[in-house]
């Protein structure tokens, strides 16, 4: 990211536009928020800062109407406001730009600004406003084009034109850059601060990037399993701070120093040498292409991943990481290329082909293809084993049940036991399943794909942890994710992917943020 | 739950009371007439249970398609296939082994009638609720087309009066058994289907082959990772489902059906009441079992209804209407229980 | 090439080709089959599949019969056949987007209760019908071959104008008709959009009701030589129906085209023999339905279907 900051003081006008009071909603035992209160100023840009499961993400459902809180109130200039569903938010003066895009794909832009909406359909008149708003706030967009033709920055123009429409006093993005660019994030922020920002309206930037939140906001309130724990105005914080109080303890220099981007060198960094020693891949993807309804997602990806180390796959979501993870899962065939382990090549997108050739994955999606959640633990533990559970096809239910209480053990899975459908896990728990599966299965390469979205910190060191471990064991180990963080926290090389291809690949002690970023962009080096 | 299901079973009975009663009939012959028919008089329950295994066998192989999330309601079709099958053959000799043959002839049929909408559906993505529909009345035509030439299934022997349109009728020789106890004559074919009906408990529950039929059903793309592929095993699970209701269709022809001769119409409904049974035993093969029994009862018992002046199709409404009952009650806890989070999510 | 064996293949298609018989049989199916279709095509715009169409065809022709017989009147016979077919719209549609029973599994104990049911009141009732008067457009109709079929039509057949043009009005030119297909391609987006996602559903089933109990209406009362009820003359078209609708890649005027080629087969298994050529009947019984199943071989691969289609919405769940 560029070293300019758009972020200033905010004009701070002494009465808030809206004040959230003691703002509670439970899920069973687990507080999403917890006695929030805040207050957002007019003409300001307010960052909402927390990990993933923070609650902010619940918190700002409750402004929009599709979540209704047990306790709080939220009053607008003043004057208690009822918000019962998205039209009335709307009404009212909320809008939200939805992190996973809230868009019909078969629909064309001015259908989809249409929707929902209580206007009369005039497709004319919808046009009209698209090209009006679109000027108003320099965010042009074709309306005739369909939804699944656009790109995603694209996608989010119309995104925010849906929200714009309304004329809302208060917008809402929620992670609004994961899917984005660097190149496209850089031209989000002016956007929000030159036009969105004035008139008195008040944007409320959700995120739990540190470096984004630093550089676009006027204000700054940190969350915590649901609580709000500090409140700053952005120029009198730093990033250390706010690692800090997001996190709750000391968070290591390391991630300090990669959240700042600048590089460095640590100590402590996974044993370089015997990778460099040893060079033979034992994973070796050669020229692979794809293309999934005419659209080329893999574009002669070249890639190979030595034993004993961690590769790091950075990239932005949405450049081919989705499709490479489905073929070394026997889940997509390959239009042309290899894929071999050791030297054999492997059939792509023959069931179980990938998985008999040593290759696990820890999917980045585990409801989609990780986990079987209305099986038992037990079952979902052996998945992929359960000839080693039987005699002559009958399966040995004391045999499984053993094997996977010793797995539960040794990964300190928590549940109620073997037999728990797995649906009842937490999120961090069911990934814990995923990871004992995986490695249980003795594989010579682990694919990770995000293998620590979504979880709380304490699972994230844990999995960290177990990653390096196999590594160290002489697994070779491909780290797909679009968390900067991870990746340099783990990987021993870092490789970036665009538009479905390698841009480049570096050791991790050469990586620097900018050079990093600029790769991601799709400026090779 | 017990509640719910007596409730709305309960409701179904009246209704069709109501119906009966609306439509000038005498509602309070309806259950005699039923009891009287299914078990209370001599012979009946044996009728019964004979009945009841062909609804069992349909049952069960719809019960395996579920498993893995597929469709399959055309069994009435296969049943029709695989008795008109058997039919032929067992009709040209006589014999013990010509009666075995014959039987999983039948059962062949049944599969190659249910393979081809496997076929359809995973080489052109044809619907299989749609396609194993329409091939039901390819094959009753079909069927119906085989008993007009005597080469095929028309009965060959001089005496057969010219109108009638039959096969020729089963040597004594090459028949399906009976048990004879307590006054009552038992096919064999009903000791066998429940002990197939044990079989695919055990099969689905206890081996890997159930296990990863499970996988597919619930997660196609786990087991696409793991060495299934949903292809075969849909195409399998379809074959078998075919099979059984083919099976079906020998054991109805062997053990008598009609008087031993393949007719027009000759499935009467046996397959479209098998799904049934499925249905509402959620899919649990021994629960089936039970569900057969009743179903066989309502269709004994009907037949003892003409006496008392009401058709016998009321017999059809009250058997929907039972469907429904013992399908409401689940389908009412998870709205209760769904209502519960969705208020807390903001409602609709 | 013997030219003989040309003229002798040719002779049979040409007569087919230009009998009027043949082509009034064709387009007296294909309006029966487009008003079952045309409804399910906006409820599976929507997202649902329903085999249930059967059963609505059903209802309404049974209906459409009794309250003619009673009433006298054939206006109140279609009417009361489109509510008919409403009440069982309603049925599959609170208990499969409401209640969460699963859809086909509703379809398919309608289809046999309804089936039941009217086989059951009709056997009590017996309700004899007139076919409805002829509506002549003078000069279109005397076009030769063609003309009867299309311009001389008895009335209610020609219902099938207003109802595919309220169908395309609606799908297309209303904010209703545009949450319906948003709700039949990604009912999540839909949802976040404020959206009643199982409530649009619903209403497209109910309108389907309304089609489809009109053309079992339609069916009864408009067509001869029929006289009164009889289940076989339904016979499946509800879900032939929906094979119009997928041959139509779920577009209406695929979707009309669709009916038109199996009006075209029904109407050879009841036409040829007034030509003058016999068919072996169950060849010519059983030809509607291999046509349906080879037909939505060819194109179910072909088409985009709406990418919801029989996936059922829980809030929640997804």
């Amino acid at each position: 990211m560029s070293e300019v900051r758009t972020s200033g003081t905010g004009a701070q006008a002494s009465v808030p536009l809206v004040e959230l009071t003691n703002i509670s909603k439970r899920y069973g035992d687990i507080a999403a928020c917890d006695n929030v209160t805040l207050s957002m100023y007019p003409g300001q840009i307010h960052g909402i800062l927390g990990e993933n499961g923070a609650g902010k993400s619940t918190l700002m459902k409750v402004l929009i109407g599709l979540v209704k809180p047990d306790a709080g109130a939220i009053s607008m200039n003043g004057v208690v406001q009822n918000i019962t569903n998205p039209q009335s938010a709307a009404r009212i003066g909320f809008g939200m730009v939805h992190q996973h895009f809230s868009l019909v794909e078969e629909l064309t832009v001015w259908e989809n600004v249409l929707l929902g909406e209580e206007l009369k359909f005039d497709r004319a008149r919808a046009r009209v406003l698209v090209g009006e708003i679109g000027e108003r706030f320099g965010l042009t967009v074709n309306p005739d084009a369909r939804i699944r033709d656009l790109t995603a920055g694209l996608r989010q123009r119309v995104e925010l034109i849906k929200c714009l429409r309304h004329d809302p006093r208060v917008v809402i993005l929620d992670e609004p850059t994961s899917v984005l660019t660097p190149a496209e994030s850089e031209q989000l922020f002016p956007t929000l601060r030159e036009k969105v920002a004035i008139e008195g309206r008040c944007v409320a930037l959700v995120s739990h990037k540190l470096a984004e939140v630093l550089h676009a906001t006027d204000v700054i309130t940190i969350m915590r399993q649901g609580r709000v724990i500090e409140h700053h105005e952005t120029h009198q914080t730093d990033a250390p701070s706010l690692a800090r109080a997001m996190v709750g303890r000391e968070v290591s220099l390391r991630s300090q120093h990669a959240v700042l981007g600048a590089s460095f060198v640590s100590q402590s960094a996974p044993s370089e040498s015997t990778s460099t020693t040893d060079a033979t891949d034992v994973l070796q993807i050669a020229d692979a292409c794809v293309s999934l309804g005419g659209v080329s997602k893999l574009k002669n990806l070249n890639l190979g991943v030595r034993a004993g180390e961690i590769l790091g796959l950075a990239g932005v979501e949405g450049n081919g990481q989705r499709e490479l993870g489905d073929v070394l899962s026997s889940l997509l065939t390959l239009d042309s290329g290899l894929i071999s382990i050791d030297g054999t090549i492997v059939r792509t997108g023959k069931p179980g082909s990938m998985s008999r050739a040593g290759i696990a994955v820890i999917p980045e999606d585990r409801h989609d293809s990780g986990v079987v959640l209305t099986m038992s633990v037990a079952a979902n533990l052996a998945l992929q084993r359960m000839v080693d559970f039987s005699h002559n096809g009958v399966i040995d239910e004391v045999l499984l049940f053993e094997s996977a209480q010793q797995l539960i053990d040794e990964f300190e899975i928590r549940c109620d036991g073997p037999n728990a459908p797995l649906h009842s896990l937490s999120g961090g728990n069911q990934q814990r399943v995923v990871l004992a599966r995986e490695l249980s299965a003795k594989p010579k390469v682990l694919v990770a794909a995000q293998p620590t979205r979504g979880l709380d910190v304490g699972a994230i060191e844990f999995m960290s942890d177990r990653l390096e471990r196999a590594a160290a064991s002489g697994i070779a180990i491909l780290l797909i994710s679009s968390d900067l963080d991870e990746i340099l926290h783990l990987s021993h090389r870092i490789s970036v992917i665009s538009s479905g291809t390698i841009v480049g690949t570096i050791r991790r002690q050469e990586a620097t943020m900018e050079q990093l970023g600029l790769l991601m962009g799709g400026l090779a080096l | 739950m017990v509640c719910l299901y007596a409730l709305f079973i309960g409701i179904a009975l009246i209704a069709s009371a109501v119906l009966v009663w609306a439509t000038g009939g005498d509602w309070r012959a309806v259950l005699p007439a039923l009891i009287n028919g299914s078990i209370a008089k001599p012979g009946r329950w044996g009728q019964t249970l004979t009945e009841a295994a062909p609804l069992l066998l349909v049952a069960l192989g719809a019960i395996v398609a579920t498993r893995m999330n597929l469709v399959n309601i055309g069994q009435e079709g296969q049943l029709l296939i695989g008795a008109a099958s058997a039919a032929m053959i067992a009709t040209r000799g006589s014999g013990i082994f010509i009666l075995i043959f014959s039987i999983l002839i039948g059962a062949l049929g049944g599969a190659i009638w249910s393979s081809v909408a496997a076929v359809l559906k995973y080489w052109r993505k044809v619907p299989e609720v749609v396609s194993t529909l329409l091939m039901v009345f390819i094959a009753t035509q079909l069927t119906g087309f085989l008993l007009t030439k005597k080469s095929l299934l028309l009965d060959r022997s001089a005496d057969r009066p010219n109108k009638t349109q039959t096969s020729g009728q089963l040597a004594a020789n090459t028949r399906l058994p009976y048990i004879h106890i307590f006054g009552n004559d038992i096919s064999i074919a009903v000791p066998i289907s429940v002990c197939i009906a044990l079989i695919v408990v055990f099969l689905l529950n206890r081996t890997i082959w159930g296990f990863k039929l499970d996988m597919v059903g619930m997660n196609a793309r786990v087991a696409q990772r793991f060495g299934v592929s949903e292809r075969s095993a849909g195409i399998i699970a379809l074959a078998i489902g075919g099979a059984l209701a083919g099976l079906a269709g020998s054991f109805m022809f062997t053990s008598g059906t009609a008087n031993y001769r393949y007719t027009p119409g000759f499935a009467n409904n046996v397959g479209w009441e098998g799904l049934l049974v499925a249905l509402v035993s959620r899919n649990q093969p021994l629960v089936a079992v039970v569900i057969a029994l009743v179903f066989a009862g309502l269709r004994t018992g009907s037949s003892f209804l003409a006496s008392t002046g009401i058709q016998r199709e009321i017999v059809d409404v009250v058997r929907a209407l039972l469907v429904l009952a013992l399908l409401l009650p689940p389908a009412y806890v998870f709205l209760r229980g769904n209502l519960h989070r969705d208020k807390n999510k903001g409602g609709k | 090439m013997d030219p003989t064996i040309f003229a002798s293949a040719f002779t049979p298609l040409l007569n087919i080709a230009s009998s009027d018989t043949m082509y009034q049989s064709m387009i007296r199916f294909a309006v029966v089959l487009a008003f079952a279709a045309v409804g399910e095509l906006v409820a599976e715009r929507a997202g649902t599949l329903n085999i249930s169409a059967e059963a609505m065809l059903i209802s309404g022709a049974f209906t459409g019969a009794v309250v003619s017989d009673h009433t006298g009147h054939i206006t109140f016979g279609l009417i009361c056949g489109m509510l008919a077919g409403v009440i069982v719209a309603a049925i599959q549609a609170n208990l499969s987007h409401r209640l969460t029973i699963d859809q086909f599994v509703v379809g398919l104990t309608l289809n046999l209760f309804v089936l039941g049911l009217a086989l059951f009141l009709d056997a009590r009732f017996k309700p004899q019908t007139n076919v409805a008067t002829k509506w002549r457009v003078p000069g279109l109709a005397n076009i030769p071959i063609i003309g009867e079929a299309l311009y001389g039509q008895p009335w209610p057949m020609y219902l099938i104008l207003p109802t595919v043009g309220a169908s395309w009005y609606l799908l297309f030119r209303t904010r209703w008709g545009l949450e319906v297909r948003a709700v039949g391609e990604n009912p999540q987006s839909a949802d976040v959009t404020g959206i009643h996602v199982n409530r649009r559903r619903r209403q497209s089933i109910y309108f389907a009701g309304l089609c489809s109990g009109l053309g079992g209406a339609v069916l009864v009362l408009a067509q001869i030589p029929i006289n009164g009820f009889e289940a076989g003359h339904v016979g499946l078209k509800g879900i032939i129906a929906i094979g119009a609708v997928i041959f139509g890649g779920w577009t209406l005027r695929g979707t009309l085209f669709g009916c038109l080629i199996f009006g075209y087969f029904f109407a050879l298994q009841q036409a040829l023999p007034s030509i003058g050529y016999t068919i072996n009947s169950q060849l010519s019984g059983a030809l509607p339905y291999l046509a349906a199943l080879a037909v939505t071989s060819i194109f179910a691969a072909r088409t985009r279907q709406p990418r919801a289609l029989a996936q059922p919405f829980i809030r929640g769940l997804t």
